[in-house]
């Protein structure tokens, strides 16, 4: 059975939340931005426990969790319309709630029954003269993909109708997009060393959901040279936006991790911006030697206790790809089955099978599309044969699973070795840890070397 | 109250007419909520909270040998990948070696499943659960999006019921149906009545065994029903078995973490004992009408006033009061002597309690009565007539506020701000709250730890005087966090945003 979106008729253990959850996340990871929800009354309650303990224990932040201002759709509302109920919660937000910006996320009840939600954004920015914060809309209901469309959404909806549009471009300013907060759970490291390492090549550098980014900087983000996407999929509908309102161009990429990556994630961008080659390249000598000073530490224990794994990634697209190329290309290892868990349209997954190029041996053969946490085992062993009794029956071991949380059974019932990466991480605790770059390349080093040599 | 007739149980909207956005004092409230005119409370500003789908499918997902199937969009149910590894702790911790984590699908509906309808997805959900897991009983939740566009969900489950072998069991626990989530327990029971209970073949022995049949007899007229509903952790249902075991009696433990098979059973106990009203009077009830098991569901035994009343509510039933006043007397003595070292460091300190209604109420009492800590407020997530017993002790007490909200941060903040209480015992997501303002938090409830019972005092009072020990972590916390409300909030009434009105919010 199939439907035109060729998603499959269910998904067992989903990892990932709605375009709500989604989008809650991401507002929530912007300084002193505060969401609205207009949604069933449980949207948020349900969406917390996937954004928060699932995202390697986030906390609530500035007005999250359980204070994010809610209109609570109930049977009444379905009747009888919401929209009157909105404008009251909005209203009263404005007299409890210290915000800077306000985003109202729509979830599957409001869409259902159709509240002219724009009408209420309207009337609510006509009475904007009192000093009241800016108001965007961001649509989310559930039934529209997943939590990563979330991220797109309120992304679109801020380059429309809160960055300011601009003729004048900076030469050498970028905006970095594609690092979905929660969702990538170690989204703010790995935005700050993206930060750093593009900064290290003589750019000027907006991450927007930083400590260190400003609402003012997002606002002001229409006079960039280039938007920067480290994804295939996430914020690239948005980007699309953004070249039509902002006339910025974007350049798609992976998220690079590691020395050899980052290496070619900075000369492609120098090339695309045509940076000072002599600069970059001094930049990057400097960055690799510091970075193998550190690495090299493991070679002793890698040498005499054979660190090398047979691995399997479970992982999303951005995250397969990154880490399925570090793994080959740095750890020497040697990924046996890569599980991409978005679900990918049938007519896109030629071309996300084509990324991996380089990064894995046999992309054709090693990737497959599984959202579904039980089959990762299926799938690894319709490739592996299955112990058959014989003496010399070559077992698939030493073996590595990097995957989510839900991936470690699976991986304690094939006796690997276990680290989450992906999300949801509800077995670790992520602050200022980042897995992209240089830096955080070696962080992901220690933290799967770390899980070879627990019981020493 | 026969429901057992209907698909979908009353919402206690209907069924309680509960209160669930009150600020003021106690007598008000339960006059208030006696005539029913709190019962259409509201507010104008709110703030997120929790569905009866989450509180529903957490439940069903506790029974082993389960697959619970969300029917609606993906991210419903999306809560439950925080809790990867939780339930397969509780069932490893009750002996099953065996335990998988919960085990869930979503039939992820999309735009196009809004206009054609989603009945094929959950159709293909049940046969794959069935295939992949084998498992006892599928709960099916229904969520908003399906009962809008009109899914049929007890069709598909009497249509695939003969080509699987698990009970398939439909649960209508749509969010925007209630605003009270405690209609969720109402609706697992009434599944787990109607599916598990009610379709069950009376057991007839094969072989007629006249002795073994006495011997059952004697034994079941001293077996009782001890129902463990969410906020009953391991340590404690072995708290209370000792209990009962001590007066004579023989518990069973229903229904979380009992596997489906189990529940048969349930109908042959003499008599139900409920630890939560706002739990199980759906349930025991329904057992009376149908089975004929009497109940008890006065109390929550926490603290030695409510363990007393709930021990004797059970030993007066078997008319056995003199061995439970020895058992009680013992008990308490033992305790008294345990506690004695630990209450100097309560002595002169306040504290704010806010949980569930019947918690609520014993819990500030506990406090009050065994440790001499001073309640200056306690906040109820809703309140009903069963809330009466357990708040017996504020009556005329102006000095203690009375807030009824689930969650709703706000209220809450500008309460503690003035009231400035030493500590905290709240449920999860508002206690961060509380923290934030620098107030040192116990949880009212976890599964790893002991609150019920003689051990629950104990433990409770000994995990206190640790947190009061070196409370630096929450201090450092207030100093350091920004709460999101301006400050001219903390001067406005808490309850400005109540909405009073008899119309129906």
């Amino acid at each position: 059975m199939s439907t035109a979106t060729d998603r499959p008729p269910f998904i067992e253990k989903p990892r990932f939340s709605c375009p709500l959850g989604g989008a809650m996340a991401t507002v929530g990871a912007l300084p002193k931005a505060v969401a609205v929800l207009h949604a069933s009354q449980g949207c948020g309650g349900n969406s917390n426990g996937a954004i928060m303990q699932a995202a390697g224990h986030l906390g609530s932040g500035y007005c999250g969790g359980a204070s994010i201002p809610a209109s609570g759709i109930g049977e009444q509302q379905i009747v009888f319309g919401g929209a009157a109920r909105l404008e009251e919660q909005l209203e009263s937000t404005l007299e409890v709630i210290d915000a800077e910006l306000l985003v109202v996320i729509t979830g599957c009840t409001a869409e259902i029954i159709g509240d002219d939600i724009e009408a209420v954004v309207r009337s609510y920015r006509a009475a904007a003269a009192d000093g009241r914060p800016p108001l965007v809309h961001a649509s989310a209901a559930g039934f529209k993909g997943n939590s990563y469309f979330g991220y797109d959404s309120v992304l679109q909806a801020l380059f429309r109708d809160y960055v300011v549009p601009t003729k004048e471009k900076k030469k050498g300013k970028i905006n970095i997009w594609g690092v979905t907060p929660a969702l990538d759970v170690f989204w703010e490291g790995n935005l700050i060393e993206l930060r750093r390492v593009l900064e290290g090549i003589g750019l000027t550098v907006n991450t927007f959901f930083t400590k260190q980014d400003t609402l003012a900087d997002l606002r002001g983000a229409g006079d960039a040279e280039l938007n920067i996407v480290v994804s295939p999929v996430n914020g690239v509908a948005a980007a699309e936006v953004f070249k039509e309102v902002h006339g910025v161009d974007h350049f798609i990429t992976d998220l690079p991790i590691g020395a050899k990556a980052t290496a070619s994630f900075l000369r492609e961008v120098a090339k695309r911006l045509d940076l000072d080659n002599d600069e970059v390249e001094a930049f990057l000598v400097a960055e690799k030697d510091a970075y193998y000073h550190f690495f090299n530490r493991i070679s002793d224990s890698y040498a005499d206790l054979d660190f090398q794994r047979y691995l399997v990634i479970v992982a999303d697209t951005t995250y397969a790809v990154s880490l399925a190329s570090f793994a080959t290309h740095e750890l020497g290892w040697l990924p046996k089955l890569v599980a991409v868990t978005d679900p990918t349209d049938l007519e896109e997954r030629a071309a996300v099978v084509e990324r991996f190029t380089g990064g894995l041996a046999d992309p054709k053969e090693t990737v497959v599309f599984e959202a579904d946490t039980s089959q990762i085992s299926t799938r690894l062993f319709e490739r592996w044969p299955k112990p058959d009794g014989s003496k010399y029956y070559q077992p698939f071991s030493p073996a590595f699973v990097i995957g989510s949380r839900l991936d470690r059974e699976f991986a304690e019932s094939i006796g690997a070795g276990h680290l989450s990466v992906t999300y949801p991480i509800s077995n670790r605790c992520v602050l200022n840890r980042g897995y992209a770059g240089y830096r955080g390349a070696l962080h992901l080093v220690e933290d799967v070397i770390s899980a070879l040599v627990v019981n020493r | 109250m026969s429901y057992l007739h209907l698909k979908v149980p009353p919402t206690r909207d209907i069924r309680l007419r509960p209160c669930n956005a009150y600020g003021g004092n106690l007598e008000n409230l339960v006059c208030g909520q006696k005539e029913g005119c709190l019962s259409n409370n509201g507010r104008t500003f709110a703030q997120t909270t929790g569905c009866q789908l989450t509180l529903a499918m957490g439940m069903a997902a506790s029974i082993p040998n389960t697959v619970v199937i969300y029917h609606g969009p993906v991210g419903c149910g999306a809560g439950s990948l925080g809790l990867a590894g939780q339930s397969k702790m509780s069932q490893q911790a009750r002996g099953n070696d065996d335990a998988v984590g919960r085990v869930w699908m979503s039939t992820n509906l999309s735009e196009v499943d809004i206009v054609s309808g989603g009945e094929k997805k959950l159709e293909a959900a049940i046969l794959e659960a069935e295939r992949r897991f084998r498992p006892h009983a599928i709960f099916i939740g229904n969520t908003c999006v399906p009962a809008i566009i009109g899914d049929d969900i007890d069709n598909v489950a009497t249509r695939l019921q003969d080509r699987v072998n698990a009970r398939i069991i439909p649960l209508h626990c749509e969010g925007f149906k209630t605003r009270f989530v405690a209609t969720a327990y109402d609706i697992v029971y009434h599944g787990i009545l109607r599916y598990l209970l009610g379709n069950q073949h009376d057991r007839k022995p094969i072989i007629e065994d006249e002795a073994a049949q006495i011997a059952y007899e004697l034994r079941r007229k001293k077996t009782v029903n001890l129902l463990n509903v969410g906020s009953m952790g391991y340590v404690d249902e072995v708290e209370l078995v000792r209990l009962l075991n001590a007066i004579g009696l023989e518990a069973n433990v229903y229904p979380c973490f009992t596997s489906p098979e189990k529940f048969v059973k349930v109908k042959d106990a003499a008599l139900s004992i409920s630890i939560c009203a706002t739990h199980d009077d759906y349930f025991v009830e329904h057992l009376k009408e149908h089975y004929g098991v009497p109940y008890v569901l006065n109390t929550i035994p926490i603290g030695t006033d409510n363990v007393r009343l709930w021990l004797l509510d059970v030993a007066d039933f078997f008319g056995i009061r003199e061995e439970a006043l020895k058992v009680i007397a013992a008990e308490e003595a033992e305790l008294n002597k345990a506690l004695e070292p630990l209450r100097k460091s309560f002595v002169g300190k306040t504290a704010f309690v806010s949980t569930g209604e019947i918690r609520a109420g014993a819990q500030a009492c506990m406090l009050e009565n065994d440790l001499g800590i001073k309640v200056v407020g306690i906040r109820a997530h809703h309140y009903d007539e069963f809330g009466e017993i357990v708040f017996e002790n504020f009556k005329d007490r102006d000095d203690v506020t009375i807030n009824v909200a689930a969650n709703q941060p706000f209220e809450q903040v500008n309460l503690l701000r003035r009231l400035k209480p030493d500590l905290y015992l709240g449920h999860g997501n508002s206690n961060v709250w509380a923290a934030k303002q620098g107030v040192p938090v116990l949880p009212i409830y976890g599964p790893n730890n002991s609150y019920l019972g003689y051990k629950g005092i104990f433990e409770v009072a000994s995990r206190l005087e640790r947190i009061l020990s070196n409370p630096r972590w929450y201090n450092t916390l207030g100093e350091t966090t920004q709460l999101p409300y301006k400050e001219s909030w903390y001067e406005q009434d808490p309850y400005l945003y109540i909405r009073q009105t008899t119309e129906a919010a």
